[in-house]
């Protein structure tokens, strides 16, 4: 194995060493450097293509540009990386490291947030093939992935920010569309839900009934302006959760489990409470470290409870104690909102990934800089959602009609436990790989997006450097992608290699 | 089957939809009426082209953001060749104080609050600069001498006294060359004296803004007297290090990371916020407090560094209160369906488009005036300007001169004297005439060449073809890439389009039109053109200047140079709770006068 593995790497660094040739070479040829010189009608035009020249090394010949900028990346090997500069003298190094950031910021949310939604639309539209929600959300993932990305970022910055911005100024909803909602929503939720004509009836009048009602208190208590949840509702909301994870993991049958996510519900109100003061302006590292601790604890408690159900109780524990975090989270973030509506009168700026001199506390930042967020995250993730969803559901359309599941039916096992634990695990063996690939590729930045969102990402620095005919900042990009590409490809392949000995040859 | 036919329809349904939205969104309802968008203008009908007193006594509190583009700020040196261009330049601009700017219509203003100058003698030329007594650096240091000595220097010695410039100074060693002597005075002198060699016709703007001298010789562990000598003097032992901090100590290779407040020492209304700057994402400046002269209206102002084409819907959001976008009539419905919040104005800009001949050796239009003006008398620049330039600016007019502009205050005189307007009509039979009097070939190839992408251009060249193809001449479309690196240098066309950035300067254009040129593509040669610009050249006086300029354009006209097609239209937007905002034609952008913007409250 360990052989199997060096030689990986030894290949792929070769591929690499050949990309970068391939890529510096092309780059440096794919336009005129001095373009914007040439059309220039300063006086000192020559001395300035000259200088330019020198700085960019423009004369020198192509295999000693790429020797230069080779020998600079190798003092990577002792900590010392040299990228070069822009022909503007920018430290590329900086550039690289700041666009890596802002892309990460971007794309983590938006994939995961893609991965979860596709995966479960995926799932659930193979559970209702052919019916009229399978029908609706294939048309949905098909419409959105083939959104024109600027023109779908142009209309969600018109509806998302523009307009939103002015509601919120008011912040009521009108009747008609509060009726609107509920129906839209009851009549989507029996659809997903199903069953024969009388429970669909109760699941759309329920649903209906409840979403009506809430908006309507909402309005009445100024909600949208001044939101807040609450100790209680977070309690209530926690407990949802758990019932939740362990009917999808156990089934509430499992008392054990059961009683460990309700009780890590409760250490988590209780913490809420005993924190509060820490909570109330806290700084990334305490927020972390916070929640490495509710791991550990959840953790414990699964272990204690556990029983004969040990590893079941530990991981629907988890998954609460990750839920509760987030509700708690959100409340606080909910309890800013209306001070952060003070410091900021229009919430969603259409641009940006923070408003600039921003003044609010940490919670006020905190929402500012989500907000900002929350766009590219919708387009992105509309974008991709399509093909989880897709791949999902005919993965898992495939799995339902093996043998085992069919044998698991026969044994009388409940249809929850066929799905979850039969069909949707070996379901998402195939979903693994391509998350893996997936990710490698985002990193590389969604150059659009940011584009219109005024953020610098690693998109933007490709973009910009390929339109410099800057070969410097090009390669810094795809040394980064590159490394992540190759580093992907061959985890995938050592993965492969550990399920599949015939691959280690 | 069913299912397929719901499918299909709600499919058909769902792209009628976007098509719909598609074409409603960005332009709103109605079609703009050109005319009304101008509206704003109305409001300060204010003729004189430098700035006006705005009444100013006190900064507000608030903030005002702008932005010109994606493009990070690179640092306070924005006058290395690296570092110097328009993103850099509207920051830059705000910290820094000059004996003179540029007003709106390209006139070169004097700023009388910074200081005064005076031509002491004609010729030779002969120039007395006086700093306001009460000018100071943002440390307080005074500004003087010393400062200006140190801009001269930057733009006279070399390494070693070889070739190559010491300083990495944009402009060159252009300066020492009219100014070999350093400007006559002493360290702590308000006032001091810049002897030219030659005339130099364009001796305004060659004293403009200076910066800290003080700060470089703390830099470079020197005293301030000592720096004077040495830069008086040429002492390489101090220049060199001097330069070297010249050139690179004022530069912000990290973005994100503001410049050590003790070498940010600026003299401008405006100075850096401290934490103001975030990479990729926005720069902020506050009021300069040791500003002497009359405050800025508004105490911060944030530039950010966003795309141009998210900057309409991102101004209607107000996450940025003035913009410059495009000029499209796109772009204009846009800003209309926005409504009252948002006021536009629209206008020409210094650049303007032309179609250039080429003249060199072989080329049919060489040598041959007479076919030049058959293609004059058939490119119908009216219709151009109807269709393409109307639109977004609706008192656009066809350009007839080369060097004043439409909106400039000489230009009727000027075309007044050189063109009898005999090519405002396209004439297609006296083109013929002309045509058969040149003794050309029926079909005559005439590649006009511009550099591509550029769809206005495309349409450009599409209006005389239909026309000039009736004449006889063959257009053809030859728009590259490559135009400016391959076409054009290989002489590769007949005809050139493109345009030129007017600068302001009063003898740019001898770089175009005399023989020697660096910027005479064509090869025009014309001696009397070049000794009306030598004549230009060598004097001060404004009104030999007009006077030459009326003999030049009067022989371009007549040789045929080229044909001037039209002033390119700028259109600046901003938020109506703003006041003092004046569209300029410049370069300098919309900010030229950001320190007198204030927000009605």
């Amino acid at each position: 194995m360990l052989r199997f593995i060096l030689r990986r790497i030894g290949i792929s660094f070769l591929v690499l060493l050949g990309a970068s040739f391939l890529m510096y070479i092309l780059t440096i040829n794919s336009g005129d450097p001095l373009e914007d010189l040439r059309e220039s009608n300063a006086e000192n035009r020559e001395q300035l293509m000259e200088r330019r020249e020198d700085f960019m090394g423009l004369n020198d010949p192509w295999y000693l540009r790429y020797w230069n900028w080779l020998t600079g990346v190798s003092k990577c090997v002792v900590l010392q990386c040299d990228l070069g500069v822009t022909r503007n003298g920018v430290d590329v190094g900086s550039l690289l490291g700041q666009a890596a950031g802002s892309t990460l910021r971007l794309v983590t949310i938006a994939t995961l947030a893609a991965i979860v939604i596709g995966i479960a639309f995926g799932m659930l539209t193979a559970i209702r093939q052919y019916s009229g929600f399978d029908y609706t959300v294939t048309f949905g993932a098909f419409l959105f992935y083939s959104l024109p990305v600027f023109w779908a970022a142009v209309l969600l910055k018109e509806f998302g920010a523009i307009r939103f911005n002015d509601w919120i100024a008011v912040g009521t909803i009108s009747p008609v569309v509060v009726v609107l909602v509920a129906a839209l929503l009851g009549f989507v939720a029996q659809a997903i839900l199903g069953g024969d004509s009388r429970r669909r009836l109760i699941t759309a009048g329920g649903t209906f009934a409840f979403v009506a009602a809430a908006l309507f208190y909402f309005n009445a208590v100024d909600f949208y302006r001044n939101p807040a949840m609450g100790p209680a509702l977070v309690a209530v909301v926690g407990v949802g959760a758990a019932v939740l994870v362990v009917s999808l993991v156990t089934g509430l049958a499992n008392r054990r489990v059961l009683y460990a996510a309700l009780t890590t519900v409760a250490v988590g109100v209780i913490s809420y409470f005993a924190l509060g003061s820490v909570l109330a302006e806290p700084t990334w590292p305490i927020l972390i470290g916070l929640f490495v601790l509710a791991i550990i604890l959840a953790s414990v408690i699964g272990a204690l409870w556990g029983g004969y159900s040990r590893r079941q109780a530990i991981f629907a524990s988890n998954v609460t104690a990750v839920l509760m975090s987030g509700i708690i989270v959100a409340d606080i973030a909910l309890a800013h909102w209306a001070s952060f509506l003070g410091l900021k009168s229009r919430p969603i700026s259409t641009i940006g990934s923070e408003t600039p001199n921003f003044t609010g506390g940490f919670w006020e930042s905190f929402l500012d800089k989500g907000a900002q967020l929350l766009l590219p995250t919708i387009i992105l993730t509309l974008i991709s959602v399509a093909s989880y969803s897709r791949y999902t559901r005919s993965s898992m359309l495939e799995v339902m009609n093996q043998d085992y599941v069919r044998t698991a039916r026969s044994k009388g096992l409940s249809e929850r436990a066929v799905i979850t634990k039969h069909a949707f695990r070996n379901a998402l063996i195939p979903i693994t790989t391509i998350v893996a690939f997936d990710f490698a590729g985002l990193i590389g930045g969604a150059v659009i997006t940011e584009t219109v969102f005024g953020w610098k990402g690693m998109g933007e620095l490709f973009r910009s450097g390929l339109l410099h005919v800057d070969p410097n900042p090009v390669m810094a990009f795809f040394l980064v992608t590159g490394i992540a590409a190759v580093l992907m490809n061959m985890l995938a392949d050592i993965a492969y290699a550990y399920l599949d000995p015939r691959i280690r040859r | 089957m069913k299912i397929r036919r719901t499918s299909a329809a709600i499919a058909v349904a769902a792209t009628g939809a976007l098509l719909f939205t598609a074409c409603t969104s960005p332009a709103g309802t109605d079609d703009p009426e050109p005319g009304e968008t101008t509206t704003a203008e109305g409001e300060d009908e204010i003729t004189d082209p430098c700035k006006v007193d705005s009444g100013i006594t006190e900064t507000a509190e608030g903030n005002i953001s702008y932005s010109v583009g994606e493009d990070e700020w690179l640092g306070i040196n924005g006058d290395t060749p690296e570092t110097y261009s328009v993103y850099n330049s509207v920051v830059n601009g705000r910290v820094e104080s000059a004996f003179v700017y540029f007003g709106v219509d390209g006139t070169v203003c004097e700023n009388t609050e910074f200081g005064t100058l005076e031509v002491l003698s004609e010729d030779p030329l002969q120039v007395e600069y006086t700093v306001n007594d009460d000018a100071v650096w943002s440390d307080g240091e005074p500004v003087q001498y010393a400062d200006y000595l140190l801009a001269w220097a930057t733009q006279k010695y070399t390494v070693d006294g070889g070739e190559d410039a010491l300083f990495n100074y944009v402009g060159g060693l252009e300066l020492s060359e009219f100014v070999p002597e350093p400007p006559t005075g002493a360290n702590g002198d308000k006032s001091f004296v810049y002897d030219y060699e030659t005339v130099n016709a364009d001796w305004k703007i060659q004293v403009t803004t200076a910066k800290p001298a003080h700060v470089v010789a703390e830099q470079i562990g020197v005293t301030l007297d000592e720096l004077v000598v040495a830069l008086q003097e040429g002492d390489y032992e101090i220049l060199e290090p001097a330069a070297e901090f010249w050139n690179e100590g004022w530069l912000s290779p990290v973005p994100g990371e503001l410049p050590d407040p003790s070498i940010a020492v600026v003299n401008g209304p405006y100075t850096f916020k401290e934490n103001g700057w975030t990479a990729g994402q926005s720069l902020t400046l506050e009021a300069n407090e040791a500003y002497w002269g009359t405050p800025p209206g508004t105490d911060e102002l944030t530039f950010r560094f966003s795309a141009a084409d998210t900057h309409v819907q991102a101004l209607q959001n107000g996450d940025l209160d003035v913009i410059e976008p495009q000029a499209t009539v796109d772009t204009l419905g846009q800003l209309d369906a926005i409504g009252d919040t948002v006021s536009v104005a629209l206008g020409d800009t210094l650049t303007w488009e032309h179609l250039d001949f080429n003249f060199a050796e072989g080329n049919v239009f060489a040598d041959n005036l007479a076919l030049r003006e058959a293609f004059a008398l058939c490119v119908p620049r009216q219709q151009i300007v109807d269709n393409l330039i109307v639109p977004v600016n609706p008192e656009a007019v066809v350009m007839n001169a080369r060097e004043v502009f439409p909106f400039q205050d000489t230009y009727d005189e000027v075309v007044e004297a050189s063109y009898d307007g005999r090519y405002d009509q396209v004439d297609l039979d006296a083109a013929i005439a002309k045509f058969e009097e040149s003794g050309a070939e029926e079909g005559t190839q005439v590649r006009i060449g511009y550099s591509a992408p550029n769809p206005r251009r495309t349409n450009e060249v599409e209006f005389i073809k239909s026309s000039c193809d009736q004449v006889g001449f063959e257009i053809v479309d030859v728009g590259d890439p490559d135009f400016f690196s391959v076409t054009l240098p290989a002489g590769d066309y007949e005809v050139a389009l493109f345009a030129w950035a007017g600068s302001g300067q009063i003898a740019s254009g001898r770089n175009i039109y005399s023989t020697t040129g660096g910027q005479n593509y064509g090869q025009f040669s014309s001696d009397a053109v070049d000794e009306a610009w030598q004549v230009l050249a060598s004097t001060v006086d404004p009104n030999i200047h007009l006077e030459q300029v009326k003999v030049i354009e009067k022989l371009l006209w007549d040789e045929l140079f080229g044909i001037p097609v039209f002033a390119h239209p700028g259109v600046a937007a901003y938020s109506s709770s703003l006041e003092g905002l004046r569209k300029t034609a410049t370069q300098d952008q919309i900010v030229w006068n950001a320190e007198q913007w204030v927000r009605a409250s």
